[in-house]
């Protein structure tokens, strides 16, 4: 340390503004230096001779007065008006705006950063999701079942093939979600249905609706825990508005163990038969009708099909089934 | 100096001070009479000792809280009060000292016995005798001598000395009220030290 670093030091060490590592460091220069321990005195008898000008306490009536001076002062200002006041609360504000350019621009770089963090996060969120379904198609039928039930229609994209393994329960559905899924599992199982049914719903492909119609259609005719209304419903659905004059053929064989006990499915196919396009599924209605045959709407709609249907055949037999009702009752 | 009971006890006050200032800014006077009660012992004493001028630490006084009165609507809290309202003072105090110090260029100067100069004016009492005449002549005659040596100091070097040797303010909050670096609070304390000794050799 150099000499007029430590004179420098000296006036802040007797100020109590010099570091305590620094204040060491002029210690040993002081106990070395003659000159600048001489200077230290100098500033201490400063500091000393100083406090003959002293700080003296104030004389009340000098602060009365000056108060008193200074609240007459104040009472002669004019308060300030509303729109003053709101004037200097906008100036205030704008200045306070000055900070903004830079908080905009951190908030810029933390939503950006948390944005992509998130996107990072729901990217292998999505990937891990993916990639466990493509597991589940690997392990075992319940697994899969599992899987499927889990993910629900929603996340279903569409049903691209079903096949059935022959003399077996087994059936194989082919799905879409974000990547084509595959599994299998028993036409008991309630996934397989829930896909069976969407597919007749949805599937783009007249193939896969007539493959998971007939399937159901199967298993209502087998009596294979189709008592629920989704299975039904869904046949009904297909029988009315499906394009495939194959798959309605097979709904309506489907829906043939209810027709007798289930007013809704009796009604499905009275409308068929009043009015699908294609004359075997009005013939084929006839034939189910059979049993109901003496049930006054299913009278009405025969007698109406037996006057009107430009087909002579399905007139003919319709006519046939009426002149036996009366036998019936 | 300022020990760590009073810087306590300006962070319990603090809180509503803020609240008082809030209140001012939105026009109440009580608010704002106050916040004077609060600081007008602080900045009189101050006025008064750079000055040496009970009239002129009055003037000072005034002209400082009717500035604030008005200007209160531009206090945005991003300092203390306590360095905003320093911060007129201080700088009406240089302005104060400033036009003192040109007037005493015009003014005689006598060399006392040391040969050191000495403003006559400076050098007059305010008023404020000691008690007892007889007994501390010696040290009424020390203190105008130190007042002296202490006009001799520029307006800023006298500010910066006075806020550090009597006020006990930090170099930071030094800087922070005049508007300047520590580091150039610093070098003025220097310079106004080493002037110091410089005039008041003779006395030791």
């Amino acid at each position: 340390m150099n000499c007029e670093l430590a004179h420098e030091r000296i006036v802040l060490v007797a100020y109590g503004e010099l570091p305590d590592e620094q204040v060491h460091e002029l210690d040993r220069h002081l106990a070395a230096c003659t000159d600048c321990s001489q200077e230290r005195e100098q500033l201490l008898a400063l500091k000393t001779l100083t406090t003959a000008y002293p700080i003296n306490e104030l004389d009340p009536n000098f602060v009365a007065r000056s108060r008193m001076r200074l609240e007459e002062a104040l009472d002669a200002i004019p308060p300030k008006r509303w729109y003053e006041r709101v004037g200097q609360r906008i100036l205030n504000n704008f200045a306070s705006l000055q900070a903004a350019p830079a908080a905009a621009v951190l908030l810029l770089i933390v939503g950006g950063g948390a944005g992509t963090l998130g996107g990072y996060e729901y990217a292998a969120a999505r990937s891990a999701h993916s990639a466990a379904g493509l597991a589940a198609v690997a392990k075992a039928e319940a697994s899969a079942a599992e899987s499927v039930q889990q993910s629900g229609p929603a996340e279903i994209a569409n049903i691209s093939s079903i096949e059935r393994e022959p003399n077996s329960e087994i059936v194989h559905v082919t799905y879409n979600q974000v990547v084509p899924q595959h599994i299998q599992g028993s036409l008991d199982d309630p996934s397989i249905r829930q896909l069976l049914m969407l597919a007749s719903e949805n599937a783009s492909s007249a193939g896969v609706r007539d493959d998971s119609v007939g399937l159901l259609a199967a298993e209502c005719r087998a009596g294979h825990g189709c008592q629920g209304a989704g299975i039904r419903d869904a046949l009904m659905q297909a029988l009315r508005y499906d394009k495939s004059v194959a798959v309605r053929q097979k709904a309506l064989e489907g829906l043939q163990p209810y027709v007798a006990e289930d007013m809704r499915v009796r009604d499905a196919v009275l409308e068929a038969l009043l009015s699908d396009s294609d004359a075997r599924i009005r013939t084929a209605a006839i034939a189910l009708l059979e049993p109901v045959e003496g049930d006054t709407s299913v009278r009405q709609v025969l007698s109406t099909v037996a006057n009107s249907d430009h087909n002579l055949h399905i007139r003919t037999v319709s006519r046939q089934v009426l002149s036996r009702a009366p036998e019936i009752q | 100096m300022d020990g760590p009971d009073r810087a306590q006890e300006r962070l319990q006050a603090r809180a509503p001070e803020m609240e008082l200032i809030r209140e001012a800014q939105a026009g109440s006077r009580a608010a704002f009479d106050a916040l004077v009660r609060q600081y007008e012992q602080q900045v009189l004493r101050l006025a008064l000792h750079l000055t040496g001028s009970e009239h002129d630490a009055e003037d000072i006084y005034q002209e400082a809280f009717l500035k604030a009165f008005r200007y209160i609507g531009n206090f945005r809290f991003e300092c203390s009060f306590y360095t905003w309202i320093y911060r007129i003072v201080t700088n009406l105090c240089l302005d104060q000292l400033r036009r003192k110090k040109t007037r005493r260029e015009d003014q005689a100067v006598v060399v006392d016995q040391s040969g050191d100069e000495i403003d006559v004016l400076g050098s007059v009492s305010d008023g404020r005798s000691f008690s007892n005449p007889g007994k501390e002549l010696d040290r009424k005659v020390l203190g105008e001598r130190i007042q002296a040596a202490l006009s001799k100091l520029t307006p800023r070097e006298r500010m910066v000395f006075e806020l550090k040797h009597y006020q006990g303010l930090r170099l930071r909050t030094i800087g922070e009220m005049l508007n300047t670096t520590e580091e150039t609070a610093k070098n003025t304390l220097f310079r106004a030290t080493k002037k110091l000794r410089t005039q008041l050799a003779g006395l030791r």
